[in-house]
């Protein structure tokens, strides 16, 4: 490894961590109002469904029909994950469960995105 | 145009490329990271710029693609699409580190294309989701970059080593 190569690396993890850090910071700095979000799930472009993710404890699946066939949401207290879908290879299953605002689940064969958002009344305020 | 010896050489380029880019398809690493994988088609890409130039890795790249593709049946889909994207900007991106810059060695040069690969697949789902929310996995991808780049671009340093030593480098460049 050269020294360019060094910076090379260096540089690539340094954007990661702030790409990681950065939108963590902002929200905890602004304390942007997480006590209730929801949950926005679009498939082929379209909001198909809104899913409120206060924490009620209960558990509850859902159907949406992508591109490639249904796939099944799942809901447990203030978290969702993807249960099951049909697309080949299974990269949104794997995701796990989703919480934090901003956090996405992304299907692309199905064409169907699971994206949560704060509830906070105002999205940005200038003075 | 290519000679024919050069013809030859992209040819087998090209097959040993779309062969590495349907197995890899085949066997996810045991990671618990979904989309993450090594990137051993890169390893010809680039070694196809290091012969030919950018001509030459664009021409392995995209073909392997396609070729690759049609062999897993997944011609035309997203899938392919982002794949080729991704092939594509990673050869841009190494072809001109390769040419204009001299202080990056080969493994650098193979992580600037992983992460290249990676931008190109991202913009590719961004445009065919029409969202922005793929980019919130990039993070997770750039440091996925680091080692498997670092891994690809060491294998084509050692396969590089050993043609020369035994002379056959010079054979594959000849006109």
């Amino acid at each position: 490894m050269t020294r360019g190569d060094k910076c090379l690396a260096a540089g690539i993890l340094l954007t990661a961590i702030l790409a990681i850090a950065l939108p963590r910071l902002h929200s905890s700095l602004f304390s942007i109002a997480t006590s209730s979000t929801r949950a926005v799930i679009k498939a082929q472009g379209k909001i198909v469904r809104e899913v409120d993710l206060s924490d009620r404890g209960g558990r509850s699946t859902f159907v949406v029909n992508g591109r490639v066939g249904p796939s099944t949401l799942e809901v447990e207290g203030k978290r969702i994950r993807m249960k099951e879908a049909d697309c080949p290879d299974k990269i949104c299953v794997r995701q796990g469960w989703i919480e934090k605002p901003g956090d996405s689940i992304v299907c692309i064969p199905g064409e169907i995105i699971v994206r949560i958002e704060g509830a906070a009344p105002l999205d940005a305020v200038t003075r | 145009m290519f000679s024919t010896r050069r013809l030859v050489f992209l040819s087998l380029l090209v097959a040993l490329g779309a062969v590495l880019h349907v197995l890899e398809g085949m066997f996810p690493i045991p990671l618990p990271l979904p989309g993450v994988k090594l990137g051993l088609a890169n390893i010809v890409t680039l070694f196809a710029i290091r012969l030919y130039g950018l001509r030459g890795g664009l021409a392995v790249a995209t073909a392997r693609v396609l070729l690759g593709s049609l062999i897993g049946g997944v011609f035309l889909s997203p899938g392919f699409l982002l794949a080729l994207s991704g092939a594509i900007l990673s050869t841009l991106v190494m072809a001109w580190l390769f040419n204009h810059t001299s202080c990056f060695s080969l493994i650098g040069i193979s992580m600037a294309g992983a992460v290249g690969h990676n931008l190109g697949q991202l913009l590719a789902a961004s445009l065919i989701l029409r969202s922005s929310a793929v980019f919130y996995y990039l993070p997770v991808l750039l440091l996925a970059a680091i080692p498997t780049g670092f891994f690809t671009g060491y294998i084509l340093r050692s396969l590089l080593d050993r043609l020369e030593k035994t002379g056959q480098l010079r054979g594959m460049t000849r006109e």
